[in-house]
């Protein structure tokens, strides 16, 4: 009976019950599919990333905020057609034309419709020549002329404080301020390789602004700053930068000045440059920063590039875009002292290179510099030390190893070794060890003689 | 009917407790993890950088003869400093080991007016002087590791560009050339013995190169400003950290180091290397010259022979030959025990200044039994070891950046902060101290007369 009263009891209540349960079910169901949803979302669009990119302050954001510049940097170099063929452009113009119909580019007369100019590196210096001259007098011991003769180069570098997400990206990172170090040492200039933020608002690609007026005031005894990306390679030991060619001029920067007509993005290279410590440098310095601080700044200049420019996409904006914009809004102020570098690789695009090191050896001999042995293969686009790259991880590293081994090849022939092959870490003897060793030094401070 | 009753009843007991919640508090807290974590990667398939010469080439290589056996190595307690690992797959694909019945190893053929040809080659290039000022001698900084990766969960390639960094740093300072080595030169002389096939063939090469100056990859200058003082080593051809009492009187192989340490680039030098050599090639040789040196030396098992060892051993046996023109530096930390140093840096700081090279402020922090690259002999724990090499590195890239005006904000991170705005015009016009430390009388070249 109670049973029975108890089933009843349960069967009203039952059905409320059974009810609650079904929903009880379906809402865990639910929520169980939108955790799984989630997951995969964040698997393949990453999109916590874009979350992170909003937050502010702090070394992660810093990160985090950098690998989305550099991911949409290099995206868009990749996206965009106008890359240089070395070969010759033969109906690029029509391109270009379709393009150029197709978005206005109003590029202002001068660059002042840009609104944020009070961006400072420091105090406003206006007789950095002047007073440049009279350390160089009051300390005759540091002449700006190193013990050859030459003009003093300080070769700049710099590379992340904190550890690659990828090991390998670290070790190619030492391998690469190995074969900088070895081009200085042969070639009697100093190096220093920066790895502190100097500037919150100045941060990725355009810390080196700071970083090279830095350096021009602390060493006046230094005529050329050189700066060199971490992920370019050395690849001509013998070859020697052509400074005379450079006088008259403060600014070297590899590039095509027919695309510089044509306001293509990717006209210049800013990734391998030389600027005088003059006071031009300076000014050049504190015009170029005006598109740096990161936020609201950076993004606007992002926008105003993108339209200014051809072939760019749109993201924040980038000190190489500025420096072409720069150059050509403020053409007369800056372009007479600018030498655009066309005849030897001063940045050699790597793609078109890495392949042809067997028959380079073979064909040619160091000191060249140009297509036949290039000066530097640059990897941009490589983010070997980043999360993400725009060329597959395995490409870009097996690359790095060649155009590392093929430039080290050029540093062991001293001392009588060669690598096994050039994608081999192993090297073997070559030279007879029977040989009066002073006089195998002989042959081979004969740095451009062919290889064997 | 009432079965069933019971039976929905029994279910409905089963799902008396709370299921609903206890589940929402489980999965929230992980999704939002999972949300909002910046730096968890998920696994993905990708193709490894791997230790072969080329992943893509046919395999048509003769499979090479069985090695023959190698003993199992004893567990090695704490050999020194070792620079440089060798893969354990590469020992198929070297040459057979060498047997204690072959000709005993040898760097080269036998060079033995050295000197005389050296004199002349400098004689005959006199744009290449091997004193680049009275007193100075032209000294060459020798380091490196491995040719492989560090690879791996540790940061070890990261700790060894920042040494590399510091090395680089301290160079530039006193006009010191680096050379850092990436490739093992001699597939006998494997782990802590490449440095002496690397060094003949630098003093070869390098005739204008005076002093040759090894230091291993996990050493760190924690002193921008000291130089050793080479007058004091006119007379001697190696100098090392060490004392004369734990060598000679007592035995130790501990009484020296040589992970740090000074040899001049003449005759005597080449003879010493070719001595050392003898003991280093791998295989019975290594092992049977271990238990030589153990032997030998009073503290010391008898694993296989390390090049620290063999060098005391050398001093000790030899005295008259080698000890002779031997410096055994104890005035300043040539060498620097980490253990004892890198708590102090803060002490250091308050009380003393750059300059002084020795326990007061050490030229050299040398993080010996850590092993950057990870592996199972390092002595230490892996996290006090990556502390204390952290704080050494800032302590030191601390004294160039005050140059440019920044420091770093603590020992322990790597930002930096800036401690001086600019003056607006060569940074040392005001400051006659910062004058002398960013352009220092050392680096001052030889005016014309």
């Amino acid at each position: 009976m109670g049973v029975a009263g108890g089933g009843r009891l349960r069967g009203s209540s039952g059905s409320k019950r059974q009810q609650r349960r079904r929903t009880m079910n379906n809402v865990k169901l639910t929520l169980l599919c939108g955790l799984m949803t989630v997951l995969v979302l964040r698997g393949t669009v990453g999109f916590n990333l874009l979350l992170n990119s909003g937050f502010v302050g702090g070394d992660a954001a810093d990160a985090g905020a950098k690998a989305v510049d550099d991911i949409e940097r290099i995206l868009g170099e990749i996206r965009s057609d106008s890359e240089p063929d070395y070969g010759g452009l033969p109906d690029d113009d029509t391109d270009d034309a379709a393009s150029n119909s197709t978005v206005h580019f109003t590029l202002p007369a001068d660059a002042s419709t840009w609104p944020y100019r009070n961006y400072s590196l420091g105090p406003r210096i206006t007789q950095w020549d002047a007073m440049r001259q009279q350390w160089l007098s009051q300390n005759p011991a540091f002449p700006s002329v190193d013990a050859r003769g030459n003009p003093r180069i300080l070769l700049v570098t710099g590379s992340p404080p904190g550890p690659c997400d990828n090991a390998m990206g670290d070790h190619y990172l030492l391998k690469a301020t190995k074969n900088k170090i070895d081009y200085c040492r042969l070639h009697g200039v100093d190096v220093v390789h920066n790895m502190a933020h100097l500037d919150p608002e100045l941060t990725g690609y355009w810390s080196k602004i700071p970083l090279l007026r830095r350096l021009m005031l602390a060493h006046p005894e230094v005529e050329w700053v050189w700066w060199v990306d971490s992920d370019a390679i050395f690849t001509d030991m013998a070859f020697e930068l052509p400074l005379h060619r450079y006088d008259g001029r403060n600014l070297v920067v590899h590039g095509y000045p027919d695309l510089l007509e044509k306001r293509s993005w990717i006209s210049l290279n800013a990734g391998i440059f030389l600027l005088r410590n003059c006071q031009w440098s300076l000014d050049l310095l504190d015009a170029w920063v005006q598109m740096g601080p990161r936020g609201r700044v950076r993004d606007a200049a992002g926008r105003l590039l993108r339209a200014s420019l051809t072939g760019r996409p749109e993201f924040a904006g980038d000190d190489q875009s500025a420096l072409v914009y720069l150059l050509l809004t403020e053409r007369e102020r800056w372009i007479d002292k600018v030498h655009i570098e066309t005849e030897f690789y001063l940045h050699g695009f790597w793609p078109g290179l890495v392949d042809r090191y067997e028959e380079m050896m073979a064909a040619h001999h160091p000191g060249l510099g140009d297509d036949r042995w290039p000066f530097i293969t640059h990897f941009v686009g490589c983010k070997t030390c980043g999360r993400y790259e725009d060329y597959p991880l395995d490409r870009c590293l097996s690359s790095m190893e060649r155009a590392f081994n093929f430039a080290d090849n050029q540093v062991l022939r001293l001392y009588g070794f060669r690598h096994r092959s050039l994608a081999s870490p192993k090297v073997r003897r070559v030279v007879d060890p029977r040989t009066n060793p002073l006089e195998a030094k002989e042959a081979a401070l004969k740095m451009d003689a062919k290889f064997q | 009917m009432s079965e069933q009753a019971d039976r929905r009843a029994r279910q409905q007991r089963l799902l008396r407790v709370p299921v609903v919640p206890v589940i929402f508090f489980l999965v929230a807290p992980c999704v939002l993890f999972l949300l909002t974590s910046p730096d968890l990667t998920l696994p993905r398939i990708r193709i490894e950088y791997g230790p072969h010469d080329n992943p893509c080439a046919p395999k048509n290589v003769p499979p090479p003869p069985p090695p023959p056996p190698l003993p199992p190595p004893p567990p090695p307690p704490l050999p020194p400093s070792a620079a440089v690992d060798v893969d354990i797959d590469e020992e198929q694909r070297l040459p057979p080991l060498r047997q204690l019945t072959d000709r005993p190893y040898s760097l080269g053929p036998a060079v033995s007016d050295y000197d005389a040809r050296r004199a002349r080659w400098l004689r005959d290039h006199p744009q290449f002087p091997a004193f680049v000022s009275p007193g100075r001698p032209r000294v060459l900084v020798v380091t490196g590791s491995s040719p492989r990766g560090c690879g791996g969960t540790t940061d070890g390639d990261h700790v060894l560009l920042r040494a590399f960094k510091n090395k680089v740093d301290y160079c530039r300072v006193h006009g010191f050339d680096v050379f850092y080595s990436n490739a093992v030169l001699d597939a006998e002389m494997s782990g802590f013995w490449t440095k002496l096939p690397l060094l003949r063939s630098l003093m070869l090469a390098h005739p204008e190169a005076e002093l040759l100056w090894w230091v291993d990859s996990d050493v760190v200058f924690t002193d921008m400003l000291f130089e050793p003082p080479w007058g004091r080593y006119a007379r001697h051809n190696l100098v090392l950290p060490g004392w004369d009492e734990k060598v000679y009187a007592a035995k130790s192989w501990l009484g020296v180091n040589a992970g740090s340490f000074v040899i001049r680039n003449c005759q005597w030098s080449l003879d010493l290397l070719d001595a050392w050599s003898r003991m280093g090639p791998r295989g019975p040789v290594r092992d049977s010259y271990g238990k030589v040196l153990a032997g030998a030396l009073s503290d010391r098992p008898p694993y296989e022979a390390d090049d620290q060892s063999a060098l005391v051993y050398l001093l000790v046996t030899q005295r008259g030959r080698w000890g002779e023109k031997t410096f055994l530096e104890s005035s300043y930390n040539l060498h620097g025990y980490w253990v004892g140093i890198v708590d102090r840096y803060e002490e250091m700081r308050r009380r003393w200044a750059p300059g002084l090279g020795d326990d007061r402020w050490p030229l050299v922090t040398h993080f010996v039994g850590c092993k950057p690259c990870g592996g199972q002999y390092a002595s230490y724990d892996a996290a006090r070891c990556r502390r204390g090499m952290e704080r050494a590195l800032n302590f030191a890239d601390d004294q160039i950046l005050r140059l440019y005006g920044f420091e770093h904000e603590s020992l322990n991170t790597t930002a930096v902060r800036r401690i001086r705005n600019e003056t607006g015009g060569p940074l040392d016009a005001d400051d006659e101290e910062l004058g002398r430390l960013l352009h220092p009388t050392f680096r001052a070249a030889a005016m014309p007369m």
